[in-house]
């Protein structure tokens, strides 16, 4: 059976808003991060192109989606090294430079492509899926949700992590304290600028990692600006999440399953300007994050470069 | 008499000056791209067209390509710095910062889907419409489909897209009442989302569509990529339909037309409207009739098929077949509710 209410449409819906969710799931968890931190690392856009770039250039020439990904967050912690260098060891402003890494990367990202790939635009094949036993085997649910790559599954797992993280561990405590208070954090004998650095490159493996799904499986090909704006949806992610990582999880399901609406909605023919049903997931995800997420505060230091001594 | 000598040097220094938008004067063109001049596409297009214009002409061609869709005012005025008679701003996204630029520093610029826009001497339009072909593409799909459902995926909506669009639902309905028409926009300007434009035809698919009319720059490439790795409902090939450019390179025996685009007459009129000091007083088109638009001969398509359609295009050339560009994007909408019905 085919259609708009058919099981393989509403099955292939619910699989894009998963396949959709994910980029932004990494990079918002990687944002956040550097946010508890202090950093507000505007880069995160540049990582992730810099991850969809080399990522697809791995995997394509190693026919290894593992490879691509690695290679990919690679690239993602190259270019956070970077921010890490400039905005926290230097302490340069980190919005312009944020905005630079990003030009930047999109600029060179290009440039590669053009040389490498602007000719064959060469694609990847599908990539293989991961059955869940028993689940998978669910109508319309099961193959929407219990038959992705395994790194999807991976990155869901890596929210559970990043909560245990924050809350249980030293390292979740240093961070919380290198975004409110640096300087106590100082005086308490541990490093504030390593501790900004881990996060800051933490935050480039995720983005990298993401631009890498995008790439590969999300789109199974590189083009440039591939990423086309997923970074900074990113961002809004972290920032409306303020701090907790499962609602940048619900956040980004969120705006994955209205994504998946609006293509319903259009598909059934439904004559309203699509400007507005677009607007959907970003309203949607906002409207769901003020209401149910303002109990959380974002770090008193956020965006601001420590120097010791300094008042 | 010191202040009469300085008033009559600023005169002539003016007329030095404005002498690049007057008439006659046309030494290089320039094009910016937001994508690569390699898309097989419409930065592919526009910059082979710019080539092949100035050429014609025996001026010089500037090529900035892969700008992206932000600020290009910088790259405007460096190349109105350099001395280029005009800029032709290859990109919606471009439409306002190119004729400010035109205002400020007086070189002529061309910009697309923005027809209301024309400046005498400054500014000229040339939204264009690939419909007739789009047309010939909508009878085409309906004669080949075995689902009896073909889907149109957009990465956004400007005017020519729209009219295409409209065209080709307009052609499949004209072919077969019968066949489903769907629609989907991957997002308010989603030219380079590769990954939004396979998710969103994949679903297409999925809705029973196994002939896909996919318009959209980078995108495009997302959903060459939806179709070469997902089968139809009847487990069978998903073929698709380009537009502007020739992807016969990277085919991997997917595509089963396109409606191509040639620009080079448009760009050659507005050379000879800088000359003749007509730019930004007319309108610009392209069509069947002088080949300009036309649809591509793949192996996917049987023999009688395209004699069949060739039989179309001789139809829409003598007139007996009338194709009315849409360009509103709420029209186009109302058109695929209606055929979905």
């Amino acid at each position: 059976m085919t259609g708009l209410f058919s099981e393989v449409f509403l099955g292939a819906l619910l699989f894009g808003a998963i396949t959709a969710a994910i980029p932004l799931l990494l990079a918002g968890l990687g944002e956040q991060m550097s946010e508890k931190a202090g950093v507000l690392n505007i880069g995160i856009e540049g990582m992730m192109i810099g991850g969809a770039y080399l990522g697809f250039v791995a995997a394509f020439y190693s026919g290894s989606l593992w490879l691509g990904f690695l290679f990919g967050a690679c690239a993602g912690i190259a270019v956070a090294a970077l921010m890490a260098l400039l905005c926290v060891r230097l302490g340069l402003n980190q919005i312009v430079i944020g905005i630079g890494l990003t030009l930047g990367l999109e600029g060179l990202t290009a440039l590669l492509h053009h040389f490498q790939f602007s000719r064959s635009y060469p694609r990847l094949p599908a990539a293989e899926r991961t059955e869940i036993p028993l689940l998978a085997d669910i109508p319309v649910l099961g193959p929407a949700l219990f038959r992705h790559h395994l790194i999807v599954y991976l990155a869901i797992a890596l929210v559970f992590v990043m909560i245990y993280v924050y809350r249980r561990t030293q390292l979740g405590l240093n961070l919380q304290a290198a975004g409110d208070k640096p300087a106590a954090l100082d005086v308490a004998g541990v490093d504030v600028i390593r501790t900004r650095t881990v996060a800051v490159l933490f935050t480039g493996a995720m983005a990298g990692l993401g631009g890498a799904y995008l790439a590969n499986v999300g789109a199974g090909i590189f083009i440039p600006f591939i990423t086309n704006g997923a970074g900074f949806l990113g961002i809004v992610l972290a920032m409306l999440a303020r701090g907790r990582p499962v609602w940048v999880l619900l956040g980004a399901l969120l705006f994955g399953l209205c994504l998946s609406l609006t293509t319903a909605m259009q598909v059934a023919g439904i004559n309203i300007p699509t400007d507005v049903i677009q607007m959907l997931p970003f309203l949607a995800v906002m409207v769901m994050l003020v209401a149910f997420g303002r109990r959380g505060s974002l770090p008193a230091a956020l965006g601001i470069p420590y120097e010791r001594g300094a008042r | 008499m010191k202040s009469l000598k300085a008033s009559v040097s600023a005169i002539l220094l003016s007329g030095l000056l404005m002498g690049g938008a007057f008439a006659g004067e046309v030494k290089s063109i320039a094009i910016l791209t937001p994508e690569e001049g390699t898309d097989y596409g419409w930065n592919q297009q526009g910059v082979a067209a710019a080539k092949a214009a100035a050429e014609a002409a025996g001026i010089e061609v500037i090529v900035a390509q892969g700008l992206g869709y932000g600020d290009v005012r910088p790259t405007l005025r460096e190349l109105a710095e350099e001395g280029a008679s005009l800029l032709i701003a290859h990109a919606s996204g471009y439409n306002t910062s190119a004729p400010e630029i035109a205002n400020e520093l007086k070189v002529p610029v061309a910009i697309v889907d923005t027809p209301d826009a024309l400046k005498k001497g400054l500014v000229a339009d040339y939204t264009l419409s690939g419909h007739e072909g789009a047309y010939l593409a909508g009878r085409l799909a309906a004669k080949m489909s075995r689902s009896k459902t073909v889907g149109i995926v957009v990465s956004g909506e400007p005017p020519s897209w729209n009219s295409q669009s409209a065209a080709f639902a307009q052609g499949v309905k004209a072919e077969n009442p019968e066949v489903k028409v769907t629609y989907a926009v991957i997002g308010p300007a989603a030219y380079s989302d590769a990954a939004g434009g396979k998710r969103v035809t994949e679903s297409v698919i999925a809705a029973g569509a196994d002939i896909i009319f996919g318009q959209g720059n980078g995108s495009s490439f997302g959903m060459l990529q939806a179709v070469e790795t997902t089968k139809a409902a009847d487990g069978g090939k998903v073929h698709f339909i380009d537009v502007i450019g020739d992807k016969t390179a990277i085919d991997k025996g997917f595509l089963l037309t396109s409606v191509i685009w040639d620009i080079t007459p448009v760009y050659a009129a507005m050379i000879a409207d800088l000359k003749a000091d007509t730019f930004g007083t007319k309108r610009y088109a392209i069509g069947l009739k002088d080949d300009s638009v036309k649809l591509l001969k793949t192996g996917e398509i049987p023999d009688d098929v395209w004699s069949q359609v060739q039989a179309l295009r001789e139809d829409v050339l003598s007139g007996k077949i009338k194709v009315e560009p849409v360009f509103e994007a709420s029209a186009v909408r109302a058109l695929m509710t209606n055929v979905t019905e």
